[in-house]
């Protein structure tokens, strides 16, 4: 037994005692416990420019879509991922690549050359030419990503 | 507060009886032999929560499970720690098992009346390699593969119906994304739902029962 003035009874050393390493152990397991669970979530996506094709293809005035196939390491597969963006310009020298995800929850948006405008399908979100909305849900225009232009090809950064 | 708190659920759930019948029940004088029953049912612990960890990423198809083993072991964070605990852990409950057994069995702990603790902690024994025997098959490299194939080919000299068990276990008559699949679902499902169902009625046999004391010479 401890020191003959301790107020600590043996009961109640034994019930810290084991208090303290259950304590322990949980923390041992459970910290890393954490950590392993929201590991991937913490991984940030490699930023990277992605060829859209060639600026000839753009019509003058309309938003061309413009898809590319990327390969992309999730988890243990190696997955194809598709970036598509709207491609728009004006005057054949600036290009703005607008991004075709809806702003209210993640819908693909569809341009309805007809009306001029960017539609998406789920909530009746509507843009416009240059992606500023005009009705609907969503909060904000849609996305743009930076570009730039290499002997006549288009790239988007993906972020 | 917390003493407030403990009544209001205590009048409620009577949570204190099952405290003192649980932890504060009267054992006699006994040495660090009888712990080995509650270091198998902490290493089991052990193996669920870190099992349950590990089925968040892995995938038991032969196209994925080796690679997402892989990835739980190199990419995650941790991931090492946890598998290798519940890699580590497996042949620790064995061992366990056998020597608590063993305890049980030379302190003469196994009779009247505690037949039936006994009873359940054999099937328990049993469940334990059962889960050994199901995870080695799990990881998909060739340790597992060939140690699979012999230990299915082992079942299968039973006289008889040993043809028959051997298909069984494979689900045909090699091994197959079928046998990793089945091998999986008894692994996490079957072989738990056995284990603390056998649990539960081995620990309220020792605890309604109480424990042996160590014999003596003149007993």
């Amino acid at each position: 037994m401890g020191p003959a003035n301790s107020k600590m009874t043996r009961r109640q050393f034994m019930s810290a005692a084991i208090t303290a390493i259950g304590g322990l152990i949980s923390a041992a397991v459970g910290l890393p416990a954490i950590a392993y669970i929201v590991g991937p979530a913490l991984k940030q996506r490699a930023e990277d420019w992605v060829q859209l094709g060639a600026i000839s293809k753009v019509v003058l005035g309309s938003p061309t879509l413009f898809k590319a196939t990327i390969e992309r390491q999730t988890g243990w597969i190696s997955a194809q991922e598709e970036v598509s963006a709207y491609v728009l310009t004006e005057d054949g020298q600036t290009f703005a690549a607008i991004s075709n995800i809806c702003t209210h929850l993640g819908c693909r948006v569809r341009w309805i050359a007809a009306e001029e405008q960017f539609f998406c399908p789920c909530h009746n979100g509507v843009f416009g030419k240059d992606g500023s909305v005009i009705s609907g849900p969503p909060p904000r225009p849609l996305d743009r990503f930076e570009t730039k232009i290499e002997n006549g090809v288009l790239f988007v950064r993906r972020s | 507060m917390s003493a407030r708190l403990g009544n209001w659920l205590d009048e409620r759930f009577g949570w204190r009886s099952v405290w003192t019948a649980i932890f504060l029940r009267k054992i006699p004088h006994v040495n660090w032999f009888y712990t080995l029953g509650s270091a198998t049912l902490f290493m089991a612990t052990l193996q669920i929560v870190t099992g349950i960890l590990l089925t968040i990423y892995y995938v038991p198809t032969p196209d994925h499970a080796y690679d997402s083993v892989i990835y739980i072991t190199t990419q995650l964070p941790a991931g090492w720690f946890i598998r290798g605990l519940h890699h580590w852990g497996a042949s620790a409950m064995v061992i366990l098992t056998a020597l608590h057994m063993l305890r049980v069995f030379f302190y003469g702990a196994y009779k009247y009346p505690r037949e039936v603790t006994w009873l359940t902690g054999v099937m328990l024994l049993l469940v334990v390699v059962g889960f050994g025997f199901t995870g080695y098959l799990l990881p998909w490299d060739q340790k597992a593969y060939w140690a699979t194939t012999v230990g299915t080919r082992i079942a299968g000299v039973a006289p008889g119906v040993g043809e028959w068990i051997l298909r069984i276990m494979r689900g045909g008559d090699d091994l197959s994304a079928v046998t990793l699949a089945r091998f999986f679902g008894a692994h996490v499902w079957v072989l738990p739902g056995a284990l603390l169902t056998l649990i539960v009625i081995h620990m309220y046999l020792v605890i309604r029962l109480g424990i042996t004391a160590v014999p003596g010479r003149d007993e």
